[in-house]
């Protein structure tokens, strides 16, 4: 059977559409599994980098978290997270090992680039702001937080594209997601079902980096724009 | 004045990429070439690669390793095209593989295969009185409730249950395909997990599934009191182990390699297997290691 | 309660020793993939950024196709390259190396475009043809920004050779998923914290070399 008659075969299966190993309930999992990561991330760590920036400190951490971030393989992340949970008695198939593992990867872009963001307000611009009379929560809230949002988003955009490229990686560790279709094509030499689940997750990547990509510009201030 | 970065840096990938093309595979082998011994995603096939590798290697032989390589889709290509050129293989799964009848009589089986291979450059050489087959297990608790002995047993009561396996479970005729095909089962869901390994282990103990996927010389079994369902109406062929390897390797190397593969043959049991995978699977033993004292427990090689 | 995975303490250095010969074959296999993929990228990287350089409307394109290529998720990568080239390294390095040409290329055209404009006219009014200008000046002054490139894209790269266990390979991460496999800590331990070291130590080294291309910015550092 040529690779094009496995996909016709794969996608033409009815378990493909309806089930727990449809593609709707993969992408639903891979989904809310990154969504829920980049968001607890969130709120885990912009609290600390919002402050950071604003006092003016902490670029060093920041870059130092980057790099070890970038030097961890995810891979191992997911490995160790998953073993950590099945030890402590969680099951095998649950998602919350992935989920931990994923909220660790995207915090980093994260926490860095809004440290970075807020803190490339030009100095002159708060000091102005504070001479206005601004209060300090309003010079972080007015003028910081809405300057600084090109770069937060773009830590999102980094942090949600890498989380959604891992989360197929889950399925290595017995969990589903769209990564499900690769590794189990894999197992059984399905060419059908390896290349729609790649080509699904590869869409599902692109379609985020264009969504947050446009997220960005809409929110990048209209005095700031600069031509790209 | 000193060369531009670019011309340094294309010297230095010609460089790699010679090295690279160097260890690539070949067709044909000469005497000399090292042996590259491959085995499957799972404890016990580790553990039965590296008896070859390590008595192939005290007798003089340069063994590449590439183990833990995958499933026998993956594998299977892999040595047929030449990339691999040895694995430790099971006769009744791959008979099944090359489309000819197994059945549960040992010769008939390894003729069988041993025939099909041929026509692809394969040979099976002598097959081991050692034998491991696909276990449907589940735990002492679910075979009390449902009273359940043999695979047959689980005929009414497989549609409330959920079956956990190696990912390439669904498509093979010893796995859920054959239990649908010849005991007429039909599960209410499959979970893809590992080939017998410490995932679908947990997935059982956890009651995250009902039925799982073991080995006939898993150790676990035992361990944990569970139950292996007797395969009544004679699903598994027999399945001995044994060393399938490329014909022009043989050729190469000519009889001595084979003496020495087929004396480890010989001395390998299903007990020896069992007792083996316990090691592995239950105290994380190492395979190398575990192999390494099968050997010298069998006198193949020294202290 | 699990019978697996109770006795595996986290660290086996028992294990370490005997397997130290494995353990340099891995450090090599992850060594290789990674060098030969960004020393490939690199190529790659130079052709493409001259063609952005010299036809400034082929930048936006390029940054685009790279940027996808970039996106896709090395496992969906592997994936798409397995019906046309196999399972095997060539499906390793041609994934591997797609994922380095955006960062290299981006900071190849960004470190040229960094130049000073005042350079540039000096270099003119001392008589400096094109060429020369371009490899005797720009080239050294984008150096620091393109080796940071290359310093990005190849730590990037070792975290990716470990996702390579899927088709056999893996460098350290074989280790990680034979040790996931077997519920084995230290396996996985040794994958990740090789992985790691490397990284940091690769990572280190192209920092030293981006500080002694740059002997301008060394008082500022």
């Amino acid at each position: 059977m040529t690779t094009w008659e496995s996909v016709q075969e794969f996608l033409s299966a009815p378990t493909t559409w309806s089930g727990p190993d449809s593609i709707w309930a993969r992408l639903g999992e891979h989904i809310w599994v990154s969504v829920a990561a980049v968001i607890i991330a969130g709120l885990l760590v912009l609290p600390l980098a919002v402050w950071l920036g604003h006092i003016r400190r902490g670029s060093g951490i920041a870059t130092a978290v980057v790099n070890i971030g970038r030097a961890v393989p995810s891979f191992g992340i997911l490995a160790i997270a998953f073993l950590v949970f099945v030890q402590m008695g969680a099951g095998v198939g649950e998602p919350w090992a992935v989920l931990v593992a994923l909220i660790a990867l995207a915090a980093p872009p994260m926490f860095t680039n809004t440290v970075a963001g807020i803190q490339a307000v030009e100095p002159a611009t708060v000091e102005s702001a504070r001479g206005m009379g601004l209060t300090e929560r309003e010079v972080l809230t007015g003028v910081e937080l809405p300057l600084s949002t090109p770069l937060m988003v773009e830590g999102l955009r980094i942090a949600f594209v890498q989380v959604i490229a891992t989360a197929t990686l889950g399925a290595l560790v017995a969990w589903g997601g769209l990564g499900r279709f690769i590794v189990d094509g894999f197992a059984r030499q399905d060419m059908g079902m390896l290349i729609v689940g790649a080509v699904l997750v590869g869409l599902l990547a692109i379609a985020a980096e264009l969504g947050m990509s446009a997220l960005q510009r809409a929110t990048t201030p209209r005095g700031t724009r600069t031509a790209r | 004045m000193r060369k531009p970065f670019r011309a340094r840096a294309v010297g230095a990938i010609l460089g790699l990429a010679v090295v690279a093309t160097a260890c690539g595979s070949g067709d044909g082998a000469t005497e000399g070439d090292p042996i590259r011994i491959a085995s499957f995603n799972f404890n016990e096939s580790v553990i039965v690669a590296e008896i070859y590798a390590q008595g192939l290697e005290a007798n003089g032989y340069t063994v590449e390793r590439q183990l833990n390589l995958g499933a026998r889709e993956v594998v299977k290509p892999a040595l047929e095209s030449g990339e691999i050129d040895l694995i430790p293989e099971y006769t009744g799964t791959v008979a099944g593989f090359l489309g000819v009848e197994a059945s549960a009589d040992s010769d008939v089986t390894w003729e069988a295969a041993s025939a099909a291979w041929e026509e692809m450059g394969i040979t099976l050489l002598a097959y081991s009185p050692a034998q491991d087959k696909n276990a449907y297990v589940v735990t002492g608790e679910t075979a009390e409730e449902f009273s359940l002995t043999t695979v047959s047993d689980l005929q009414p009561v497989a549609g409330e249950m959920i079956f956990g396996g190696p990912p390439e479970c669904p498509e093979r005729p010893l796995c859920l395909q054959g239990l649908q095909d010849v005991y007429g089962l039909e599960f209410a869901e499959f979970v893809p997990l590992d080939v017998g390994g410490p995932i679908t282990v947990t997935a059982l103990e956890g009651g995250e599934i009902d039925v799982g996927l073991l080995f006939t010389t898993s150790g676990v079994i035992a361990a944990n009191g569970w139950v292996s369902l007797e395969d009544d109406m004679g699903l598994n062929p027999a399945e001995n182990i044994v060393p399938a390897i490329r014909t022009e390797v043989v050729d190469a190397y000519g009889d001595e390699l084979v003496a020495l593969l087929d004396s480890y043959s010989e001395a390998l049991t299903t007990e020896d297997l069992t007792a083996m995978n316990a090691r592995a699977d239950l105290d994380q033993e190492d395979p190398a290691l575990i192999a390494e004292e099968w050997l010298t427990t069998n006198g193949f090689i020294g202290t | 309660m699990s019978v697996v995975g109770q006795t595996s303490p986290l660290i086996d250095w028992d294990w370490i020793a005997r397997n130290v010969d494995q353990i340099a074959e891995r450090t090599w296999q992850h060594l290789s993939l990674t060098a030969i993929s960004v020393g490939i990228g690199l190529v790659i990287s130079v052709g493409l950024a001259i063609v952005a350089l010299r036809w400034r409307w082929s930048y936006t394109p390029i940054t685009w196709v790279t940027g996808l290529l970039y996106t896709i998720p090395s496992l969906a990568l592997f994936a798409l390259l397995v019906p046309v080239v196999g399972l095997n390294a060539t499906n390793a390095v041609i994934a591997l190396t797609s994922y380095t040409l955006l960062i290299i290329i981006r900071n190849l055209v960004a470190g040229i475009d960094g130049v000073p404009e005042a350079v540039l006219e000096a270099a003119d009014g001392m008589g400096y043809t094109r060429r020369a200008r371009f490899w005797r000046m720009e080239v050294p002054l984008a150096l620091p920004v393109i080796v940071a490139g290359l310093r990005i894209a190849t730590v990037t790269t070792v975290g990716l050779v470990t996702v390579t266990a899927v088709l056999g390979l893996g460098g350290y991460g074989y280790f990680i998923l034979r040790g996931l496999n077997t519920f084995f800590w230290t396996q996985i331990l040794v994958g990740v914290i090789l992985s790691v070291v490397l990284a940091t130590i690769l990572d280190i080294g192209f920092l030293f070399v981006q500080r002694l291309l740059s002997p301008w910015a060394r008082s500022a550092g």
